[in-house]
């Protein structure tokens, strides 16, 4: 039943595609060509499907539909129920049926939009075809592939041995599951991260459809930015808050005390992040000022691709090793995807370009625009490494046959500089004038906020503190994030005076009444709370191993930890062995800690959930490697003030929801030469 | 006080901020970091996916960081470890990719591409026009 109502969706959907993609190519050129009733009619039917397909998986899981071969095989009936919904999502095939619903949605609110115009806009046909055709690969894959309602037509105790790609072949169902990767249950964030992560990947869909629908059209002018802007800032706000949680969520669970280690799965999502931020810049500077015409198609293609690319990276097992790709024909499906989108837009690109691009010049790189300039510059070639160094290796691999590692201290050395040029450049460029800055005024504008910088950073020295990065980091971040206070504060007291309110009054409405400039400037104290986090994390975080007898204590960073007790307790899914710690400073306890080894059903090694216990100073980190006998080992950790990386990461992203839920008051018409602030 | 001296006064304190921020910096390490943590950040875990020992909590890696502790306390440099494993478990095992040879490319294209981008905004650039005047912004 599962099976056939899955089946269902995906064929409606696939179904849907097919007509939404047809009907958009056929008014690309002319919109009045196509009745609405048929992209009514076709949009419904992929959202439907893409719905209905969810909807199913995620039932069948609930009630444990085991006749379903991908729930047989990644759940069991002791799994709880949020981990059931999340192994939707968890492995290969349900992975897709997600990317499809959001893909689903994503079609539908644009053409809800559409919908409120009363002019037909081949614009926006072309671009819910171009959606159309990128919807039929996933859900054609779901249909031939990687279908996730593969029944299941031999069972084994625990999951399936034989699968029939028949919806409707007579099913022999298992009476249990192994469950899902003991990693995936262990900590709900797993529940949020993947769907956060997809909505960033599949919403940078929206820009690039509306971006070859302009190019295929010829249609010049920045229309296609504007109109996606609200896309794409839902995009890389999403994005930006899975990849923070994705880094929380290895904090959390892998028990290494560290969130970031540049492997190819991380930088998969990273490297879209790069370029789409670089887009949402360059595509201000469109709008303003008019350049970059061509750079921008160029930056949303490159990071759709970046998305194919990661989807690819990450589910196809050639991580792994070069040769293994091929193991599963959905490597190599997303890899002739990835090729058609690569050179389809790429070709139409450089034969159309001319039709849709003519950019002014810069005055001169001393403004607003070459500092952009730079910002573009830095995170494209930011990408470029990333790309490198995770392609690299595989390269050499299928190659030589030859294994290359490229690792953290290969991206560290370049990572570092890039940032501090970036932050640099956050702090100048939002209070830099377009097209000629005088030095005068860009002096006035920074030389308080660098005065205090510099005043934190000599105190920082003065405390004792002599590490490079760290002193830099706090120096940048205090820099950027007193020239915004600053700037906020200056227009605020301009309008507070001019209309004699109090100046606490006119914050808000500042920056209420530019939700564009201030969404971004949100975002910029983000990256600078979340560049001091890393910096001083990274560089006065301590660790080392303990072993403790039942009630010894021992001293380690200015706190005293006293092992208490064992604890063990049975929970349906996993046997929970642990110890209880307490934590002291200064003899008054803080708290006490469970660090503890989850064994789960039918796995063979025992999961460590490490403890943690976050203060404003920092995170008192405790990750029990053994226990036993009255006696446990730990691994301790140590981290200063590392809290300030998951806060910057959340307001960075929510900056960009800023810019796109607080709605603009009515649109002024500003000529460029005026337009000092807004963005 | 008059103008003038509070400029100088202002203009000493910056400069004295800036000077004691420098020297720290000069003065200490860019990132203290224990050496054997250090190595083992640079060496994969062999298990692991892209992983360095020093990140990764599985038994090999800890076991691999108990032995790149124990020949930093003989006294042995960080070449000679390297060296070490490189040996037992080849190239592949190093993360931090050495200059030269295979990896010229690697090395070279994050410069090449810097450089194609400097080059790209400079040739933007239009000839030098008269500077506009009127800066509004601040209404100061």
């Amino acid at each position: 039943m599962t099976a056939l109502l899955g089946y269902f969706g995906i064929v409606l959907a696939l179904v849907s595609a097919a007509a939404l993609g047809l009907v958009g190519m056929a008014g690309v050129h002319d919109a009045g060509r196509v009745p609405r009733r048929y992209l009514d009619r076709s949009v419904w039917g992929l959202m439907a499907g893409s719905g209905l397909t969810m909807f199913a998986l995620v039932a069948g899981l609930l009630v444990d539909d085991f006749s379903v071969a991908y729930i047989a095989d990644h759940s069991a009936t002791t799994t709880p129920a949020i981990y059931k919904v999340a192994t939707a999502w968890a492995a290969l095939e349900g992975s897709i049926v997600l990317w499809g619903l959001v893909l689903g949605v994503f079609t539908f609110t644009v053409y809800t939009r559409y919908r409120r115009s009363t002019e037909p806009d081949p614009l926006w046909v072309g671009a819910l075809g171009i959606m159309g055709l990128i919807s039929v690969f996933f859900f054609g894959i779901m249909a031939t592939i990687a279908n996730p309602f593969q029944v299941c037509v031999e069972a084994a105790n625990i999951g399936c041995v034989a699968t029939s790609n028949l919806p409707w072949a007579s099913a022999m169902a298992p009476l249990e599951g192994p469950g899902p990767n003991p990693l995936l249950q262990n900590h709900p964030l797993m529940a949020v991260h993947p769907p956060l992560l997809y909505i960033g990947y599949v919403g940078m869909t929206v820009p690039f459809a509306f971006a070859i629908s302009a190019l295929i059209g010829g249609r010049s002018g920045d229309s296609w930015l504007r109109v996606t802007r609200t896309w794409t800032l839902v995009a890389w706000s999403f994005l930006t808050a899975g990849i923070v949680i994705g880094g929380l969520w290895s904090y959390e669970v892998l028990g290494w005390g560290g969130y970031w280690a540049w492997d190819p799965v991380e930088n998969a999502s990273f490297m879209p992040w790069l370029l789409a931020t670089a887009f949402i810049h360059s595509s201000v500077v469109q709008e303003r000022r008019g350049m970059l015409q061509a750079w921008n198609f160029i930056l949303v293609i490159s990071a759709y691709a970046l998305t194919i690319l990661g989807t690819f990276l990450t589910r196809s097992g050639i991580i792994a090793s070069v040769h293994s790709f091929t193991q599963s024909p959905i490597g190599p499906a997303l890899l002739w995807f990835l090729m058609v989108i690569l050179v389809g837009s790429l070709s139409l690109f450089a034969t159309r370009v001319h039709l849709v691009a003519s950019s002014p010049r810069l005055d001169s790189l001393a403004s607003r625009e070459g500092v952009f300039l730079l910002n573009n510059l830095l995170l494209a070639v930011f990408a470029f490494v990333v790309l490198l160094g995770t392609l690299y290796p595989m390269f050499v691999e299928a190659i030589s046959g030859d294994q290359l590692g490229v690792g953290r201290p290969f991206f560290d050395r370049l990572a570092i500089p890039l940032s501090f040029t970036l932050l640099l450049a956050m702090g100048l460029g939002p209070i830099t004038p377009y097209r000629q800055a005088r030095a005068t005024v860009v002096w006035e504008r920074i030389r308080t906020p660098l005065r205090v910088a510099l005043a934190v950073g000599a105190g920082t020295v003065l405390l004792g503190e002599r590490t490079g990065y760290l002193v830099l980091g706090v120096v940048a971040g205090t820099f950027v994030i007193g020239v915004i206070a600053r700037q906020l504060w200056v227009t605020a007291r301009q309008a507070a005076v001019k209309q004699g309110k109090p100046i606490w009054r006119s914050i808000g409405r500042t920056m209420r009444r530019d939700p564009g400039y201030w969404g971004g400037q949100i975002s910029h104290i983000g990256v600078a709370i979340l560049a001091m986090g890393i910096a001083i994390s990274a560089n006065q975080g301590m660790e080392t191993q303990v072993t403790l007898e039942l009630g010894q204590m021992v001293e380690f960073a200015g706190h005293e930890i006293t092992y208490l007790e064992d604890f063990n307790r049975q929970e349906p899914n996993r046997n929970v062995l642990g110890a209880r710690v307490e934590v002291t400073r200064n003899g008054s306890t803080l708290a006490v800690l469970e660090p503890r080894l989850n064994q789960y059903v039918r796995s063979s090694q025992p999961v460590a959930t490490p403890a943690v216990d976050t203060s404003w100073r920092g995170d008192f980190y405790l990750s029990l490697t053994g226990i036993g006998g009255g006696r446990i080992s730990l691994d301790v950790f140590w981290f200063p003030f590392i809290w300030m990386i998951w806060l910057g990461g959340l307001l960075a992203a929510s900056g960009g929801l800023f810019s796109w839920v607080i709605r603009k008051p009515a649109r002024r018409k500003v000529i460029p030469e005026e337009a000092e602030q807004s963005v | 006080m008059s103008e003038g001296v509070r400029k100088v006064i202002t203009g000493v304190v910056t400069v004295a901020l800036a000077a004691i921020v420098l020297v720290g910096i000069v003065v200490g390490d860019p990132t203290p970091q224990d050496r054997a943590q250090a190595i083992g950040s640079s060496i994969k875990c062999p298990v692991c996916q892209g992983e360095a020992i020093a990140d990764s909590p599985s038994e090999t890696a800890t076991a691999m960081m108990e032995v790149v502790a124990e020949k930093v306390d003989e006294g042995l440099t960080d070449d000679q470890i390297f060296e070490f494993f490189r040996a037992r478990y080849g190239d592949g095992i190093l993360l931090d990719p050495p200059f030269g040879g295979r990896t010229l490319v690697l090395w070279l294209l994050p410069v090449a591409a810097v450089g194609a981008g400097v080059f790209m905004i400079l040739g933007r650039r239009q000839k030098p026009v008269p500077v506009v005047d009127s800066e509004p912004g601040e209404h100061t």
